[in-house]
Formats: C-alpha cells, sequence, structure tokens
C-alpha cells in the first residue's frame, strides 16, 4: 500500500446561514440568499477540493463536544434530519454520509497510543452534530467522499487553552500517522470561526444584510492580523500568539481543529489561500487552504 | 400562585441508562422518589429548564405540542438510546414569550419537526414523569444569561403559570460540581472527583436543605467557581425564580457521582 499523504487543509467554519443562504434541497427552510462573500469563497474552496479528489474528508467539529477523550465516528453509514439546537429556523437539513471506519479507528488507535483518551461511536442512531454537516455541505454538498467526524474534547475549556491546544496537536499528529498507514489521500477540514463575539438577537429577516457586520472593531482587527500572518506563512507566529487571539477574540479556534489541523500538516510555513471572508451574526469567518499537493509539500514530515 | 412541587435533578443520562451500576444506584432510586412526589403533588403542568438545552439567541421556548423520537446522548451512546414523548403546554409557552418580551428579554418559540431535545430535558421528564401523563413547558439554558437574568426569565414563567390558574411544578435540571474523570474509569468504581469538590457539594446541600436561603445566595458563587458547578448552577436560579423563592428546606433524595462531577435529586419543602 502506497503511504497515505494529506492533500491540503482547509479553515473550513460551520455557521448554518450559510447553507440556509444558498439554498439546497437538503435543507427546509428558505431564504432570499445573504452571506454571498463567504459563499462565494466556499464555490472556490470546493473548486479546489474537487481538483484534489481525496479519498476521504476529515472534519473536526466545535459542536460535538465530548467530555471524555476524543471521539470518531465509527459507523459506516449515518443519516438523518440535523435540526439546529441554535438556529433551528435556518437549519433543517437531510443527510446522509458515508464514514471511512478503517481511517477512523487509525485515528482512533493512534491516538490512544500518544496518550490521548479516544473512542469510537458505534451507536448507529447517533445524530450528526450540525457543525460537520454545515462543514461537510459547503465545502462538497455532493455528499460522494467518505468521511471522518472528530469530537471535539472540551479539554481546551476544562484545561487552561495551552493545555488543552497541546492534546490537539497530539490528536493531529496522531491524524497524520493514522492517514499515512492506511494509505488514504486525505484533506482536512478544520470547522472553526475565529473571532466568536456576536450579536445575541436575532434580525426579523436573518438574511437581512444590512444588519449584518463585525460584532466589534477589535474582533475585526484581530482577524485581520491572525489572517495576515497566515496569508504570509507566518504559521509560528500566529501560534505564538493563538492563546492571546482566543483570549481576547474569544476565537473559536480554541475548540482545537484549527491546531489539530496545523498539527497534522506539520505546521507548513505555506502562505495560506484566502477565499474569502464575512461575518454572520457578527463573527468572523475565514475560508482559507493550504494546498499541500499544489507546494509539492505532502511528504513534508510532521512536526516532532 | 399555585406551586406544587419543585425539585433540582441531574441531567446525567449515566443513572438513567444504567440504573444497576452500584454507584448510580442511589441517583436512581432518588429519581424514584421524585417521581413518586410529582404524581402526589398532581400539577397541571411542570416548567422545566434543563442546562443542557444551550441557545445563544433569544431565550427559546420549546412551542411543538408533542415532541417524540429518539436521542441518543453525544458522550454517552455506549449505554444506549434515549426515547422521548413530551407533551408541551403550547398556551403558557406563549405567555411566557410574550411577558419575557414584554419585560424587554428578548423570547421566541421553537416549533420544528426533529428539533434536538437534550439529553438533561429527556432523562428528567422521563425520570420523573415515567408515564407521560404530564404537560410540560421547556425553557433554554441561553449561555449569556447570567443567574439573575435566568432567575428573572423562571419568575416570569411562575407568574405566566399562575396567570393561568395552573398548579405547577418546578423542576431545573443539572449536577453539582462539574469535574469529570478525564481518563476512563471503571463505572463501578465511580466517585466525586475530589474531596474538595464533595465537601462543596455536602455543603450546599446542607443549607439547601435546612433551607437557608440568604446562606445559599451568599455562597452560591464562592460553590459555583470553587466547585465548577454545572452552569453556574443557573438551574437553581430557575428553581428560585419559578417558586418565587417560596420554599422552607428541602429533602435530599440522593446525592452520587455521575463520572465524577456531582449530581443530586433535591424535593424542595414548599
Amino acid at each position: 500500500m502506497a503511504k497515505g499523504e494529506i492533500l491540503a487543509g482547509y479553515l473550513a467554519p460551520h455557521p448554518p446561514h450559510l447553507v440556509y443562504g444558498e439554498n439546497p434541497p437538503q435543507n427546509e427552510p428558505k431564504s432570499e440568499g445573504g452571506w454571498e462573500p463567504l459563499r462565494w469563497a466556499y464555490e472556490h474552496a470546493r473548486e479546489s477540493l474537487d481538483r484534489l479528489k481525496p479519498d476521504v474528508l476529515l472534519v473536526h467539529s466545535p459542536h460535538w463536544i465530548t467530555q471524555l477523550g476524543h471521539h470518531f465516528l465509527g459507523v459506516e453509514k449515518l443519516s438523518g434530519k440535523s435540526v439546529d439546537p441554535i438556529f433551528p429556523n435556518l437549519f433543517r437539513y437531510t443527510f446522509a454520509l458515508d464514514v471511512d471506519v478503517e481511517l477512523a479507528e487509525a485515528c482512533c488507535e493512534r491516538a490512544r497510543a500518544r496518550g490521548l483518551v479516544a473512542k469510537m461511536m458505534r451507536n448507529p442512531k447517533f445524530r450528526v452534530d450540525y457543525g460537520t454537516i454545515t462543514t461537510l455541505h459547503m465545502i462538497r454538498p455532493q455528499w460522494d467522499i467518505p468521511v471522518v467526524g472528530i469530537s471535539a474534547n472540551n479539554s481546551p475549556y476544562y484545561l487552561t487553552t495551552e493545555e488543552g491546544l497541546e492534546e490537539m496537536d497530539l490528536l493531529g499528529k496522531a491524524t497524520r500517522e493514522a492517514i499515512e498507514e492506511t494509505g488514504r489521500r486525505a484533506a482536512l477540514l478544520a470547522s472553526n470561526t475565529l473571532s466568536h463575539f456576536h450579536f445575541q438577537e436575532e434580525p426579523p429577516l436573518p438574511e437581512d444584510m444590512s444588519r449584518e457586520h463585525p460584532f466589534s472593531h477589535e474582533g475585526y482587527r484581530w482577524d485581520m492580523r491572525i489572517i495576515e500572518l497566515l496569508r504570509q506563512g507566518r504559521t509560528d507566529e500566529v501560534f505564538d500568539i493563538l492563546p492571546q487571539f482566543i483570549e481576547e477574540a474569544f476565537a473559536e479556534v480554541k475548540s482545537g481543529a484549527f491546531t489539530w489541523m496545523f498539527a497534522a500538516m506539520g505546521y507548513p510555513k505555506l502562505p495560506g489561500k484566502l477565499h474569502g471572508y464575512g461575518t454572520v451574526i457578527g463573527t468572523g469567518n475565514a475560508v482559507m487552504e493550504w494546498n499541500l499537493a499544489e507546494a509539492g509539500m505532502t511528504r513534508a514530515e510532521a512536526a516532532a | 400562585m399555585t406551586l406544587a412541587a419543585a425539585f433540582l435533578v441531574p441531567g446525567s443520562p449515566l443513572p438513567y441508562l444504567r440504573k444497576d451500576n452500584p454507584p448510580w444506584l442511589g441517583l436512581a432510586a432518588g429519581y424514584e422518589k421524585a417521581a413518586r412526589s410529582l404524581a402526589a403533588a398532581r400539577p397541571d403542568v411542570v416548567l422545566l429548564y434543563s442546562t443542557q438545552w444551550m441557545a445563544v439567541l433569544d431565550q427559546l421556548w420549546q412551542e411543538r405540542p408533542r415532541l417524540q423520537g429518539l436521542h441518543v446522548d453525544e458522550n454517552w451512546y455506549e449505554f444506549g438510546e434515549l426515547p422521548f414523548d413530551l407533551s408541551i403546554d403550547g398556551e403558557l409557552a406563549r405567555a411566557c414569550i410574550e411577558s419575557a418580551n414584554a419585560l424587554g428579554l428578548a423570547s421566541k418559540g421553537v416549533d420544528y419537526d426533529a428539533f434536538p431535545v437534550d439529553t438533561g430535558t429527556i432523562v428528567a421528564s422521563n425520570s420523573l414523569d415515567p408515564e407521560g401523563t404530564r404537560q410540560f413547558v421547556l425553557a433554554a439554558n441561553n449561555l449569556y444569561h447570567d443567574f439573575e437574568t435566568t432567575r428573572r426569565i423562571a419568575t416570569i414563567a411562575g407568574e405566566a403559570a399562575s396567570a393561568q390558574g395552573k398548579r405547577f411544578a418546578v423542576v431545573g435540571v443539572g449536577g453539582l460540581s462539574g469535574t469529570i474523570f478525564r481518563e476512563e474509569i471503571d463505572i463501578a468504581d465511580d466517585r466525586i472527583a475530589s474531596d474538595e469538590d464533595d465537601s462543596w457539594n455536602r455543603r450546599m446541600l446542607g443549607i439547601l436543605e435546612k433551607g437557608e436561603t440568604r446562606e445559599v445566595d451568599r455562597l452560591c458563587a464562592e460553590y459555583v467557581q470553587a466547585a465548577k458547578v454545572d452552569m453556574g448552577f443557573k438551574h437553581l436560579a430557575w428553581l428560585q425564580g419559578a417558586t418565587g423563592g417560596r420554599y422552607y428546606g428541602a429533602r435530599i433524595h440522593a446525592y452520587g457521582p455521575t463520572y465524577g462531577a456531582g449530581a443530586a435529586v433535591v424535593e424542595f419543602k414548599i
């Protein structure tokens, strides 16, 4: 079996508003549109992913919150109707997905080998979280690529931010090892928003874009600082200031997906491609891509 | 106001799904005692707040007349499924929404097929009302609401029930000390994660039992901080608000661990 490789990583946030704005047939509520710059950004990411033709999409979602360790979807087929508990008026989505159980098991085993608590979710009646589903729809609405779904252990909230992110670093490295040993050509999806302060009341028409803007100047400034560093490939600096970003911008990257993805990719100093930025109820969202295949970096050694 | 009964109960599915596990026997038995008390109280409606129904926009209230389905807990899926069949008092829910909005607490109802009812609501309603005969008003835990805001919202709910001439029970669903074990344990060996947490839980339960309401208020913030109490103990705020603080003590039907976290079944004397 050929050694597997990570083709690309995407920062792929999950506001259900983007699905709502797009009006796909799977989603019950219908809109007049909205959040177009972010949806157009996802169109570019979709085209890029399509060219890569990965075997599998791995997604780490902050809305599958687990208390005891890091969990992996472990049932071959999962389907149902996902209703967002926060925005049920916007997201009631009928889905069906295939899970790459072999890779999920390998990730789980590798995580355990690195000292993490890791579990396989084997209950076929399990309700997949809306963060996972939204990110997957936005990046690949055809649902024709198998998935590995990974929970967000609440360690960054229970431990210090630094301790929690250290766990995510180990999880990322374990993920890379599992991808390599199973021979998969994989794309990683970090389902995270950047600055995460948001409005607490919804406009009467949710897609009224005259009401959409950054929640705060400070949050916007932080997002631009992080994005600019990422665009320049200054990865080390991003991770140096990540705890401060999390603290001051209430950044959702605290939940770990961003760190998991970069650890899996070996923290490449590769300029990230910004497909677009926009706010959703005031939160900052960037769709970004690190195309390791294009850069000839799929064989790069993971950071120690 | 016709207050019929009031309870604080845990939302963890563990004692519900594995009633046979020795460390959880007490909590399961405590829930049975509370269920008998609720049945004897014959409320027209149960005002239930679960810390696990999380909201971030507005105060959400369940409006769907009947909620049926099967839920699998996102953490403890290996222990089985949680079926549910809940009847909602929509008239009262709408009154709560109207009153809350009138007082500047942005509220709205939810009425959607397949809405993800949370584990805590299911565990509490199934345990306290095993025959499924009661009507419920379900309120979400808005993560940005503090203890006092939650108490105000609960007050609105209690007053709305009274205005409709209904006998009502109040249920706050949530845990005590919030630290769970971060390594897998043999569930037969479950215990409170630390002596300090255990001590804090017992202290708080002791003053609730004695009805020392001022002492509860005085210690609450410190307890929340020291024992990482589930969601800032806002389920107690719900109980305080909806009852109007009209209780003079409590019976602790059970106290025990749920994978290291503290949990108790408490019936208030009204």
